[in-house]
């Protein structure tokens, strides 16, 4: 029993396979979703549930086999899957992400030979960007690919790889003119599968939260990929193609940011009920329903700007500004909604036999991954000057 | 083999205590603000059945029928979403305070109507009444053998063998078919629909079919509702006195002997 959380999807196909996605993270995610997570361990049997239901094809093109549903369904499935586990809309996002960037920039081949493979998640993907000495200045990035012949050859090093154990091909953001400028035109992305000599997937990262899905080092110790490797075929692309892509992600995280929160209000609104202390349960304390109303009218502006922001990429127009906008204050909601969980739960919130914890330690991840908080504003400030011109 | 199951949009049976509320004077449940109506817990488990049966068969067809108002297409949606091929919805303002008898002539008319079946699958018993009479009702109806509460069905030749759920242990028993067989939970868990199929589904058309379309006069109710309303639960605690642990016992020993508990 809950709310409808697919109240507010405009496309009723769409609205019923959130509902239904929905059902199958109450029955399935929710009761051993802290017991991986605790365990640090990959969800095997969930990820299996999820590409049973057809999730890993959800944005691939149908003559791909996969089901091209839209963002706005998209994002719908991210809230769901975060409002069980955050890690699992996780793990589908750079999935999604990566088959997004194949499908809008790749080669014919590069689409023929992947996206099929995508439906499944038996080749999954990671997108590596960061490095060492660059993160949100992505254009400092350090690894470069040196052209040789009809080959590329690739040094460097990445950091913060979602996926970066288990994926069978990795979008990778390197430098093949360190001298351009704008420093954008010398990045290219390739598309290396993990099998590539001189690729080498490094050590795995113990974190705070977002555990079960590894987040890894990769290295490129002249790394050879024919140059038919290049996204799209063509130098210098790579910058903009990446964060084309990352629009996707950020309605990604702004979703997960949504599902986090919800699930923390969800647990916080049935304890203030059943918790007593001076006589009666503490949802009839003025301060725990003022909390608990400030969570909810932010989790349902969180929720309308990342349907928004989803419906706008749907339409086909950039929705940078928009998605930035959404992922700012989504992820921003999720861990203040996160603490006021704990604040609600008090001491047993900080035990790791409630949820509460998990929520509070996954939603930082949120407000620092796919571009943090500050980049976010200033993404939002250089678009919407635009709208002002003097 | 061509199915037909029957599946029912019932309350939401995980609804918190504090949410539900009868209508004593309208002998109704008052629905609950904000908790949408579900698909009967038991009835994707028949639906699950038919699904097995037909992969098993190598054929056929499974059409979904409900009785119910126009938001049972949700529960016909999640059936046809898991697989089945048809829907039927039965809806009709005659159909709105109707009890189980009546509901058995309803959906046997739907049943001849949608004609050529092989088998008609039910959950053991809809989980908001709990009653679980209606298969026999549609049994004696269009005269069909009745097995119910079953946790295994195999098509065995012409005819099925099926597992049925007993207090103390199982049992097996033949049926000849056409047969109707009302299925339990512990046949397993059902499948969860795949996006494909619920795009799938969306696009089919459900029929409707009123009271006038089967032909049926519900007349009068056969087992009229007398009363409906929430018992009232009241609870004392009383702490039980005594100097030592052994003292204590004694005096509650006493007092579940006086209200003559033990």
């Amino acid at each position: 029993m809950a709310r409808d959380f697919a109240a507010d999807i405009q496309d009723p196909i769409a609205g019923e396979i959130v509902t239904n996605v929905g059902v199958w993270v109450d029955k399935e995610v929710k009761p051993q979703a802290s017991e991986f997570e605790h365990a640090d361990q990959f969800p095997e049997p969930l990820l299996q549930g999820m590409s049973d239901m057809g999730l890993f094809g959800i944005k691939i093109p149908e003559q791909y086999g996969g089901l091209d549903l839209s963002f706005e369904c998209y994002a719908g499935v991210c809230m769901e899957l975060a409002r069980g586990w955050m890690s699992l809309a996780g793990i589908i996002n750079t999935h999604v992400l990566v088959g997004y960037a194949i499908n809008e920039y790749g080669t014919q081949e590069q689409k023929d030979m992947y996206l099929p493979k995508f439906v499944k998640p038996d080749m999954r993907c990671a997108l590596s960007i960061t490095e060492p000495d660059a993160g949100s200045d992505a254009q400092a990035i350090k690894t470069t690919a040196r052209r040789d012949g009809d080959d590329y050859v690739i040094n460097g090093q990445k950091m913060w790889v979602t996926n970066g154990h288990r994926a069978g091909v990795y979008l990778v953001m390197t430098k093949t003119d360190t001298t351009a400028q704008p420093r954008h035109k010398g990045i290219t992305a390739f598309l290396v599968p993990h099998e590539t000599p001189g690729f080498i997937k490094g050590k795995k990262f113990e974190k705070l939260g977002y555990k079960g899905v590894e987040t890894t080092e990769l290295a490129f110790e002249d790394a050879r990929v024919p140059a038919t490797a290049v996204l799209g075929g063509n130098e210098g692309r790579g910058f903009q193609h990446i964060m084309s892509a990352l629009e996707v992600g950020r309605i990604n995280v702004a979703a997960r940011g949504v599902g986090v929160a919800q699930a923390a209000f969800d647990d916080s609104i049935r304890y203030a009920q059943h918790r007593e202390a001076f006589g009666v349960p503490i949802f009839q304390h003025q301060a725990q329903q003022i909390r608990l109303a400030e969570m909810i009218v932010k989790i349902r502006a969180a929720r309308l700007l990342t349907l928004d922001a989803a419906r706008k990429k749907d339409s086909g127009v950039r929705s940078d500004l928009d998605a930035g906008i959404a992922k700012l204050y989504a992820t921003e909601i999720a861990n203040e909604c996160a603490l006021d969980a704990m604040r609600i739960h008090g001491g047993v919130a900080y035990s790791k036999e409630l949820p509460v914890e998990r929520y509070y330690r996954d939603a930082p991840l949120m407000i620092i991954a796919e571009g943090t908080s500050d980049i976010q504003k200033t993404v939002i400030a250089r678009n919407i000057v635009k709208e002002y011109p003097i | 083999m061509n199915i037909i199951v029957c599946v029912k949009q019932i309350p939401d049976p995980e609804t918190p205590a504090a949410s539900f509320k009868v209508d004593e004077a309208a002998k109704k449940v008052i629905p609950a603000q904000g908790i949408a109506p579900v698909v009967n817990p038991y009835d994707p488990q028949a639906t699950e059945a038919a699904l097995r049966l037909k992969d098993a068969d190598g054929g056929g067809k499974i059409t979904v029928i409900s009785l119910g108002p126009d938001t049972a297409r949700d529960a016909i949606k999640h059936a046809l979403a898991m697989g089945a091929d048809e829907g039927v919805l039965i809806s009709d303002p005659a159909f709105a305070s109707i009890d189980n008898f009546q509901t058995a002539a309803a959906l046997a008319a739907a049943i001849e109507k949608v004609g050529d079946a092989d088998l008609i699958l039910m959950g053991r018993a809809a989980a908001d009444w709990d009653m679980g009479v209606v298969p026999a009702g549609v049994g004696q109806i269009l005269g069909l053998p009745v097995v119910t509460v079953a946790k295994g069905i195999e098509k065995d030749g012409d005819g099925l063998t099926v597992t049925r759920v007993l207090d103390d242990g199982f049992q097996t028993v033949k049926a000849p078919l056409p047969a109707i067989v009302s299925v339990s939970n512990e046949f397993g868990e059902p499948r969860y629909p795949q996006l494909r199929q619920i795009m799938m589904a969306a696009k089919k058309t459900v029929q409707v079919w009123s009271a006038a379309d089967l032909g049926i006069d519900t007349g009068a109710s056969v087992m009229p509702l007398e009363a409906l309303y929430q018992p009232k639960v009241e609870s004392n605690v009383e702490i039980i006195e005594g100097d030592t642990p052994e003292e204590k016992a004694r005096n509650l020993a006493q007092k579940l002997r006086a209200a003559k508990l033990v």
